[in-house]
């Protein structure tokens, strides 16, 4: 890397740190039935009063009282709600090549949840778009158990 | 059982998911500073410079550029010579727990080193050559430096504070007599 600074060429020398940190972290009773259920190629949502809420939560966010663990299936297909568009996937985005990060609500949920979506173009996103999920072979009860979602009907 | 990032994977099959992985992993990259670009240059000669500031004449090691208590900038004009040996202030023996990234095995000690006049603070550095057991607060000690052949400064950023090991392994006992408490009692932190 150079620097002209001045009418001065200076040559500047980078460093680089790295911190990590290995977590190990109890799920509960409710992300671990939403994971236990992805996991098994399953979406899980939660009753709230007359809502759905996915991804589950332990508690109402209207109310703050604790949720009875009464699950629901939702999905898998959902409506993209709203949307941006990542050009410069870093290597610890979800995807290697450019995708979308959009909130998606599932089919029979009234909450949208995070997620990408491979699109394949910016040209193809749109708000109000179908898409499903593309599920990995080998899942572990993770998020990403759904690699992403594409659009409905056809592969990016 | 974890995969080379850390992350579990032995939840399929027919058990509840109860517990998560999470690796955090961030990543700095910054430009090293015009004082700690001199700073490392005089490390591979094994000297130490600092920056005195001119109003209250407080020495950074490593240099910083600036005096934050003054806020005055510090340049080559502020920089000074620092002596390679010094007295013990206070430290600590540290029992290593083997959690991630933890290399040490055996009880090793962290001091705080105030060098001789013009002065400077050297934080968590090692102590050589001696047990333990035997380090204490007042003890004379002397720079170790790594061979000239074998420093290496390319890790040293803006953020690296003391962690000098690269090309100063630690500090050693010189044998004088030790110094009394009262001698650097107000430099201990």
């Amino acid at each position: 890397m150079q620097c002209v600074l001045l009418g001065a060429v200076t040559e500047l020398r980078a460093t680089t740190h790295t911190i990590e940190f290995p977590y190990t972290r109890t799920l509960g009773p409710v992300i671990g039935s939403f994971f236990t259920g992805l996991r098994d190629r399953r979406i899980l949502g939660i009753r709230a009063g007359d809502r759905v809420l996915v991804p589950p939560l332990e508690y109402d966010p209207e109310t703050g009282d604790a949720l009875k663990p009464d699950f629901v299936e939702v999905g898998p297909a959902g409506t993209v709600t709203s949307w941006s568009w990542v050009t410069k996937p870093t290597r610890k985005h979800p995807l290697d090549r450019p995708f979308g990060f959009a909130l998606i609500r599932l089919d029979g949920a009234d909450t949208a949840m995070v997620h990408a979506v491979d699109a394949g173009s910016i040209d193809r996103m749109q708000t109000g778009m179908r898409v499903t999920p593309r599920w990995r072979d080998e899942r572990k009860g993770r998020i990403d158990d759904i690699e992403c979602f594409v659009p409905e009907g056809g592969a990016a | 059982m974890t995969d080379t990032a850390g992350n579990a994977t032995t939840t399929s099959g027919d058990e509840p998911v109860t517990m998560m992985e999470y690796f955090m992993q961030l990543e700095y990259s910054d430009v090293v500073s015009a004082p700690v670009m001199r700073f490392r240059d005089a490390l591979m000669d094994a000297r130490l410079i600092a920056q005195q500031c001119p109003k209250c004449k407080l020495v950074y090691v490593p240099p910083k550029g600036y005096c934050p208590i003054d806020t005055v900038e510090l340049d080559e004009r502020n920089e000074i010579q620092l002596a390679d040996r010094g007295v013990v202030t206070n430290y600590t023996v540290v029992t290593p727990v083997q959690y991630y990234g933890q290399k040490e095995t055996e009880p090793f000690v962290r001091a705080s080193i105030l060098l001789d006049p013009p002065g400077g603070m050297l934080i968590l550095q090692d102590v050589l050559d001696i047990p333990v057991a035997e380090v204490r607060a007042g003890m004379r000690v002397e720079a170790v430096w790594a061979p000239k052949g074998e420093r290496d400064v390319d890790e040293i950023g803006n953020r690296s504070g003391s962690a000098l090991e690269g090309s100063l392994r630690g500090f050693r006992p010189t044998g004088e007599p030790d110094m009394p408490a009262e001698a650097f009692s107000d430099k201990v932190w």
